[in-house]
């Protein structure tokens, strides 16, 4: 076993492309055990390939990787998981079918003589959540937990293991606040008991808050590796971006003028009671809470994609019929859906294809679309919001997951709304882009649109809103203004339900 | 009630059994002959067939594929056997039930290699080699058929009337003993579990190291084994073979699969429910000719079973997923 600060893993000018496209040109990355490791850059870096690299998904065309003083086998799943790499993935990947001790287990269930013995498997499971501060039943079925509790699901699996080395793409993504602290408790567990953490995250706070060790890639290349005492936010951000960055959150102040959306004791049983609220022309609300708390699912009644029990919604002081998305769109609303890679995008059509799906109107040339509008609408939003892809029509699962996100936001802002729902409208976006996106917002606001923005992200959400609103287990706790709103305030309400003075 | 648990007969196999239970008794209401030795003998036997079939492919439909090629299978194969023993006429059912499983086999090894290392769609693939042993049949028979006077009177006087305890048929046994070991095996050993996971997320199973091309490869085989086998049943209850025999009826067992609560989205189902819903649809069957109900209406209801038990299924998927909503709420709570 490698003491506290020996080098375990050394990637040295690594190479990957895929057909003409080149993902990673040259990569260094020099991980040590005991360690937080945080990889940090812009969406289409390639830190998703060097994981998958190490995870022996990819193989790499170029480069030599060491794991301590031997050679990394590269080639399988499996190889890489008896060399001790384990690794929580981008996209969820829990089988859903099958209980949280089978999935903890898979490919790997312990035996007794031929067979499987499950009450072993079981009581490890438990045993390893309860490690992990969260005590699932192990005989439950994956389907229907939470993204973080998917994800404590995976840290038991890799625990299980007896991994050295875990890799962890953008496992803080998708959670809240709480959620985040409770991932770092276990990464600071695993550190404690000289394991190596490598982890992906375009939240810089946290990446600061938690990591030893920060390497910096630019186009597939790293450009900065230094200890988080050697380095600060403003160096990073310039590494990744190459330019300085100037302004996170360019709120301006608006004239707020008539409601657009008047939301009035919204009720659907499992999911939220008695919500009301409004949004007026050039306001930003922001709905703030846990995840889980209701909030999606009340963006997604608004919007027409659920039905609800009771309650009204009015736009621009007409009722809008419940359960027709297709009469909200008409009506100009748009939404961004939380879970873009099921509700946002068709994966195998083009990332062309996907940006023009909801603007045909503007495509639409005497009854045929005309399809040099559509190349310079990519094109548009392609520089507006910096999405990396080689190929207009490039299928849409071939694009990092940070730009997956951006392709759901250029089809959404393209068509222009007078309402613009966004739900989590920065999950997995690199700053300079996230910058980007709140000036895009900002500046709807100030044409005199509504926006109702639900973020996990409280700076974000401290950043941008001009109300805020929190909810806590499908109910209304709170209102804030600008002005009142803290971070502690926003996090007592959601947590407690109180709102404290 | 233990061996139960030990195959983990989940709710879904249980209700399946009282459905079955009551449509066996409504049927005994109409003709009470249904419930007596014979009847149960009677229904065992034409069950069978589609029974060992539906066990055969639930590991392929587990794995989110089709096999449609075994109806083709299992004619060639008792019409290639018939012929064997007509030939030999010093052959018994020993030869019958080696050489059986070994054509099944080589079918399956052939949808195997196309569907695991290729690639290539189950659906797609499996419709072409449904096509092409069929049209094998057609060929190699050249319009010869067999009758029970040409095969070893050791395989269908001998074990095809076997019948223990007056109303287990020998086939029906064996049909049994393959739901035994396959529930066990695909419960308790590792192979069994990758079929489930590989089903239910077909690019996690890649990612988490499982082989997934070899356990495909595997089930393709097992499923041809078993359309094999089931050939040689054909063979002992019907005791007649032209190329034709068992035609367009692999849908008959994709349904009984179906209606056991084999998902053909993978990665739920298990095999007593796959032999459970061929029961079901047999005793309704027999329920519904004990009516006097016609052929078009026979397979009218067929159809709407097939629906019906596709319906419950999505309900009870969407409660289960409210319960496990529910119980995410409670336990943030
Ligand atoms: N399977 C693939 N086929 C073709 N191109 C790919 C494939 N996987 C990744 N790429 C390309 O490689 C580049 C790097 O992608 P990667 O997923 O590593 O980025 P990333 O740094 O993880 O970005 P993000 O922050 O958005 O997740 C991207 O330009 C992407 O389009
Ligand atoms: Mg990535």
């Amino acid at each position: 076993m490698a003491k506290k600060g020996d080098l375990i893993l050394e990637m040295n000018k690594v190479q990957k492309r895929f057909g003409g496209a080149v993902a990673l040109r040259g990569t260094d990355l020099k991980i040590r055990a005991g360690e937080i490791h945080a990889l940090l850059g812009e969406n289409g870096a390639g830190k998703s390939t060097m994981l998958k690299i190490l995870a022996g998904v990819h193989i790499n065309d170029g480069g030599t990787i060491k794991l301590g003083n031997k050679d990394f086998m590269t080639g399988s799943p499996q190889a890489s998981i008896e060399q001790g790499i384990a690794v929580i993935y981008q996209e969820p990947s829990l089988f859903l079918d099958l209980s949280l001790a089978e999935n903890v287990f898979i490919g790997r269930q312990p035996k007794k003589g031929k067979i499987i013995d499950w009450k072993f498997a079981q009581s490890e499971a438990a045993r390893l959540f309860k490690e992990l501060g969260v005590e699932l039943d192990p005989k439950r079925q994956a389907r229907g937990l939470s993204i973080a509790d998917q994800q404590v699901v995976e840290i038991a699996k890799a625990l299980s293991m007896n991994a050295n080395i875990i890799l962890m793409d953008e496992p803080t993504a998708a959670l809240s606040a709480s959620e985040v602290e409770r991932l770092m408790t276990v990464m600071k567990s695993l550190k404690a008991s000289n394991k190596a953490v490598i982890f992906v995250s375009h939240r810089l706070d946290e990446v600061f808050a938690i990591s030893d060790y920060i390497t910096v890639m630019r186009d597939g290349a790293t450009v900065s590796e230094a200890s988080v005492g050697d380095t600060n936010l403003q160096k990073v951000i310039k590494d990744m971006v190459g330019r300085e960055l100037t302004e996170m959150f360019p709120k301006t102040d608006n004239k707020i003028g008539s409601v657009v959306l008047e939301v009035n004791d919204l009720t659907n049983p499992a999911y939220f009671r008695n919500i009301s609220f409004n949004v007026k022309k050039g306001e930003i609300v922001a709905l703030a809470g846990l995840v889980g708390a209701g909030r999606s699912e009340v963006a997604r009644a608004i919007f027409g994609v659920d039905k609800y029990e009771s309650g009204l919604v009015k736009v621009n002081g007409v009722p809008l019929p419940a359960g027709s998305p297709v009469e909200a769109m008409a009506r100009k609303i748009a939404l961004v859906p939380e879970d873009r890679r099921q509700q946002g995008l068709f994966m195998i059509a083009g990332v062309n294809r996907n940006i023009s799906m909801e603007s045909f109107a503007q495509l639409i040339d005497r009854g045929l679309i005309n399809f040099k509008r559509e190349r310079a609408l990519t094109n548009t939003w392609r520089e507006k919001l910096s999405i990396k892809f080689n190929n207009q029509a490039d299928p849409v699962d071939r694009l990092s997951g940070g730009n997956q996100q951006k392709t759901v936001l250029a089809k959404w802002l393209a068509t222009d709304p007078d309402l613009f729902i966004v739900d989590e409208p920065t999950r997995g976006i690199d700053v300079a882009t996230k910058a980007e996106v709140h000036r895009l917002l900002n500046q709807a606001a100030s044409e005199g649109k509504a926006v109702l923005m639900i973020s996990s992200e409280l700076p974000e959400v401290l950043g941008m809103a001009d109300r805020i609103i929190v909810m806590r287990e499908g109910r209304q706790v709170a209102e804030f203004s600008r002005k009142e709103a803290t971070q502690e305030k926003i996090i007592a309400a959601a947590t407690t339900g109180v709102k404290s003075a | 009630m233990n061996l139960l648990n030990k195959l983990k007969l989940s709710s879904r196999e249980a209700s399946l059994g009282i459905i079955l239970l009551i449509s066996i008794g409504v049927t005994g209401l109409i003709n009470p002959r249904f419930l007596t030795g014979d009847g149960t003998r009677d229904l065992l036997t034409s069950t069978s067939v589609v029974a060992l079939l539906a066990i055969g492919i639930t590991p392929v439909v587990v794995m989110r594929h089709i096999d449609l090629s075994i109806a083709s299978t299992v004619g060639l194969t008792a019409w290639l056997i018939a012929d064997m023993c007509a030939k030999n006429p010093d052959f018994t059912w020993v030869q019958c039930f080696v050489v059986g499983p070994i054509i099944g086999t080589l079918v399956g090894v052939v949808n195997g290699v196309l569907v695991a290392w290729l690639r290539l769609p189950a659906l797609v693939v499996t419709l072409g080699t449904l096509y092409i042993v069929r049209g094998l049949a057609y060929v190699i028979s050249n319009s010869v058929d067999y009758n029970a006077q040409e095969m070893p009177p050791s395989l269908i006087e001998g074990l095809g009337q076997k019948v223990y305890f007056g109303l287990l048929p020998f086939t029906f046994l064996l049909v049994i003993i393959s739901m035994i070991v396959i529930a066990y095996f695909m419960k308790y050993a590792k192979s069994g579990r990758d079929a489930y996971a590989i089903g239910s997320n077909p690019p996690a199973a890649d990612l988490v190291g499982l082989k997934v091309t070899s356990r495909t490869f595997l089930a393709f085989v097992f499923s041809g084994a078993m359309a094999g086998l089931a050939g040689v049943f054909y063979l002992m209850r019907f005791a007649q073979v032209d190329s034709t025999a068992f035609y367009g009826q692999e849908l008959a067992v994709v349904a009984a699969c179906v209606i056991g609560g084999v998902s053909i989205f993978g990665g739920t189902g298990t095999v007593v429910g796959a032999v459970i819903g061929a029961l079901l649809v047999q005793t309704i069957q027999g329920g519904l000719a004990a009516l006097g109900v016609d052929a078009f209406w026979k397979s009218a209801i067929n159809g709407l079973l097939l629906i019906i038990a596709i319906y419950a299924d999505r309900v009870l998927a969407v409660r289960n997923e409210k319960q496990l909503l529910r119980q995410r709420i409670k336990e943030r709570i």
